[in-house]
């Protein structure tokens, strides 16, 4: 009588299949068929730090973590500086794009002119719009500006109604004084003219 | 690394719910139609957080966050940027700063807020195994979640109930779910294979197959769904083999896709459901179809051998020794592939290859490897991949690789800062002799000479009110020749002929006596004007002075600071740097190890299939040779 040789593997097999499968071997590359979820059973059952394992801070992955914590607090005390050093808060001037609904307009690009230099051109990906869709507000320029009276004229283009290519710009004269100044490019839609509208804000 | 294994998922979530509890406009929405964002900016930067949060820009996200609450630029969104700073920090396993934040933000006057707070408590406790204490947070949670955290709540509530051991209570709270959520169909898949594995009572698995069913048999709209619809099935499939019930099994194998990452295990299993029934012929049917696939693959590994076994059960000794041969060929083949790769992973040059073909902009969690390196089976690197370990192990080497660079970038920078900072400071000393040269010379005694005049004059005028201290030089000589004449005129003893003029004279003087007092309301209001212009002019130029005094004091203190903080920010990146690097050789070489270890479990499956393999093949030598024994019996003297 033959054996059954594959009494054991059966059973190795069914322990692998059955409870832990999602997150084990799978035949493809993770390219080919991204698993999100892959741990989220592993999540539930093993969820909480068993009182065996190491503590958090002496394995690896917790010594990254904290060298991740530690990199996070010194890249915002290096902006900080960055700032501080590059725009004073009395000279500092900050251009901001956002978008309000954006039905009637889809943004390709912004070009922005202060006193009649242009001072940033930005072509959009569609990640960008829809970061913009979703109330994101984009810094586009920041730079310094001498107190006084100043001019910035933005250009916007991109389709509008009906799939038509569409350029519009939308101009603002403001009073640089001692503060930092904040200028919000906005695209809203009007309804009732059925038609995209620009307009500027400042902050104050 | 396990701890690392047990969040990626979680942390996805996280993202979302951030979002969710920020108020942002999320998910769905976005891929949708535009959809108008239902939270009003009141603070730009605070939109351009969310700009970069929505690009999965998370490490851009939360440090341009925590520079712009340092200047204090979003103060009018100040608990949700504390939401969203806590639960990006989260997002990164960074348990302890996080926890601080929702600590913080429970104090906290919106009920919105507390609600908020006290469930990412939960969710950090909950990760870090404070269970009592995560239950303690979760009943803190009143009723002001946003819908999509209600889901997760519900989850969170699911698995610690899980946590404690109480299936029937989580199996309760999960039915509260919709089937459509993502995380509900994959909290009842952990729940079906918890209870499956909980104590073998049949009560237990009979639940636990009753829950995996409802997953099997889901709708599933996506491809992750309906992986996860497979696995559900394997499980029970491969559950009822063991119970003793593969017709059972074979129902539930049956619905598992033909072409999927599941397929070779169903295959496997719906070969041995027809074996437990006795019907080698049909087992052969799957089985021979895996045995064509991949070897890479364990279940196909083991279908090279479970071929022949069917063929020794139906008699076809002859075709099983054949195929026993193959198979043991094959997995030599294999054996040798297999350490060329091993051998491959153990040098370190594939993984940054790897990198460098599958460029991401930041360190995060959504990332996904696209090309595979140049190895030489690429089929078993595939295999690593597919693990969720290396994934996470992965994940961190690149994380760190990006840390790295993020910290180059600002050395260079900083010396950039430093050079910057040393130029402006030559450049103060070398101009500020000049200024002061000007400063002295700004004619300031002059304008102040000039300030009395106008304004004596304007005072003489005002009280003479006859426009003659407003009069020109014209006028003045015009004046003087006037009084003159009038003087002449009016002299006692003057001819006839003089005094002929005295009329002219006096229309003369009249006229210019009234084109001056016409002239004194308009040259009255210039010199006023002219007074404040040179008031104007003279404030200016001296708060010129004040100012270019201040800087003679203030600038060089500034540039003081900056290089101060510029020199106590330097020694902070040259620990850092090297640290970074040393985790990063370390982490290099866990993924190595992971790999590695991986491609030789393989090999030990191998091995143990050569010898199984082996060992039938001396089972029918050893028949076949028992089988001619008789017959050679006779022909012996």
């Amino acid at each position: 009588m033959l054996l059954h040789p594959l009494r054991l593997s059966l059973a190795a097999l069914l322990i692998a299949a059955a409870p832990s499968a999602i997150g084990q071997a799978t035949s493809a590359p993770a390219a080919a068929a991204p698993t999100p979820a892959a741990s989220a059973p592993a999540m539930a059952l093993a969820p909480a730090g068993a009182a065996s394992a190491p503590p958090l801070a002496a394995t690896l992955d917790g010594r990254v973590q904290d060298v991740k914590s530690d990199v996070i607090k010194l890249n915002r005390d290096l902006l900080v500086l960055e700032e501080e050093l590059l725009f004073p808060a009395n000279t500092q001037v900050a251009v901001f794009v956002s978008m309000d609904v954006g039905r009637m307009f889809e943004l390709d690009s912004v070009q922005v002119k202060l006193d009649d230099k242009v001072v940033a051109a930005y072509l959009y990906t569609p990640l960008e719009v829809q970061a913009l869709h979703r109330g994101g507000v984009q810094r586009v320029w920041l730079g310094n500006l001498k107190t006084g009276d100043h001019e910035l004229v933005a250009y916007f283009t991109g389709k509008g109604p009906h799939d038509r290519d569409y350029k519009r710009g939308a101009t603002v004269k403001f009073d640089k004084g001692t503060e930092a100044k904040y200028i919000e490019l906005r695209i809203k839609d009007s309804m009732g003219k059925l038609q995209p509208e620009f307009d500027v804000k400042l902050w104050q | 690394m396990r701890e690392a294994s047990l969040l990626r998922r979680p942390l996805t979530r996280i993202a979302l719910a951030v979002a969710l509890a920020t108020g942002a406009c999320t998910g769905a929405a976005a891929a949708d139609a535009p959809a108008r964002p239902n939270r009003e900016i009141k603070d730009p930067y605070y939109g351009d957080a969310l700009f970069h949060f929505f690009q999965d820009h998370y490490f851009t996200s939360v440090t341009t966050l925590m520079a712009s609450q340092h200047f204090g630029r979003v103060s009018r969104h100040d608990e949700e940027s504390e939401i969203l700073r806590g639960g990006m920090l989260l997002s990164y396993g960074l348990t302890r700063e996080s926890g601080q934040i929702f600590a913080r933000l429970i104090e906290s006057t919106s009920p919105k807020v507390r609600d908020r707070a006290w469930f990412f408590l939960a969710k950090i406790r909950y990760q870090r195994g404070y269970l009592p204490e995560a239950e303690n947070a979760l009943a803190q949670v009143e009723d002001q979640l946003p819908e999509g955290l209600q889901e997760e709540r519900i989850l969170l509530q699911a698995n610690l109930l899980m946590a404690h051991g109480d299936f029937n209570a989580a199996a309760e709270v999960l039915n509260g779910m919709s089937l459509k959520a993502s995380s509900s169909r994959y909290a009842r898949y952990n729940l079906g294979v918890a209870l499956l594995k909980l104590d073998g009572t049949p009560r237990s698995i009979a639940r636990g197959m009753s829950i995996l069913d409802d997953v099997g048999r889901m709708p599933a709209e996506n491809e992750e769904f309906r992986s996860l619809r497979d696995r559900a099935n394997v499980a029970l499939g491969f559950t009822a083999l063991t119970e003793g019930d593969p017709k059972t099994a074979r129902g539930y194998l049956e619905r598992v896709r033909l072409k999927s990452l599941q397929s070779n295990k169903a295959l496997l299993g719906f070969g041995w459901a027809a074996d437990s029934l006795k019907d080698p012929k049909l087992a052969l049917v799957p089985w021979l179809e895996l045995a064509g696939r991949d070897v890479g693959d364990s279940a196909a590994l083991e279908a090279r051998i479970a071929v022949p076994y069917a063929y020794t059960k139906l008699g076809a000794y002859g075709q099983a020794l054949d195929r026993y041969n193959t198979a043991i060929a094959a997995f030599e083949q294999e054996s040798k592939a297999l350490r060329e790769s091993i051998a491959a992973l153990r040098s370190p040059k594939w993984i940054d290859t790897m990198i460098d073909a599958n460029p991401g902009d930041e360190m995060g969690w959504f990332w996904r490897l696209g090309d595979l390196p140049d190895v030489p089976h690429a089929a078993h690197l595939s295999q690593v991949l597919a693990q969720h370990e290396f994934q996470e192990a992965f994940k961190n080497y690149r994380d760190l690789r990006f840390l790295a660079k993020n910290l180059d970038d600002w050395k260079n920078k900083l010396g950039i800062f430093d050079a910057m900072l040393a130029t402006r400071k030559k450049a103060f000393a070398e101009r500020l002799p000049p200024v002061q040269a000007r400063a002295g010379d700004t004619g300031i005694e002059l304008l102040g000479k000039r300030r009395d005049t106008v304004a004596e004059q304007v005072a003489r005028g005002e009280q003479a009110g006859d426009g003659v201290a407003f009069a020109d030089a014209r006028e003045h000589d015009l004046l003087q020749r006037v009084n003159g004449l009038r003087a002449a005129v009016d002299a006692p003893g003057a001819d006839a002929e003089v005094t002929a003029l005295r009329d002219r004279v006096r229309l003369a003087g009249g006229l210019l006596t009234w084109q001056l007092a016409q002239k004194q309301t308009d040259r009255f209001w210039a010199l006023q004007k002219e007074l404040q212009r040179i008031d104007a002019e003279l404030a200016e130029v001296k708060r010129r002075d004040a100012e270019l005094v201040a800087a003679q004091k203030e600038e060089p203190a500034r540039f003081d600071r900056f290089g101060q903080r510029i020199a106590a920010l330097t020694p902070l990146l040259d620990v850092m740097i090297p640290r970074v690097a040393a985790l990063g050789r370390e982490q290099q070489r866990a993924v190595q190890d992971i790999a590695v270890a991986q491609l030789t479990r393989q090999q030990e499956r191998l091995a143990d299939y050569t010898t199984q393999a082996r060992f039938a093949v001396a089972q029918l030598y050893d028949r076949a040779y028992a089988t001619k024994e008789p017959e050679r019996a006779p022909a012996r003297p």
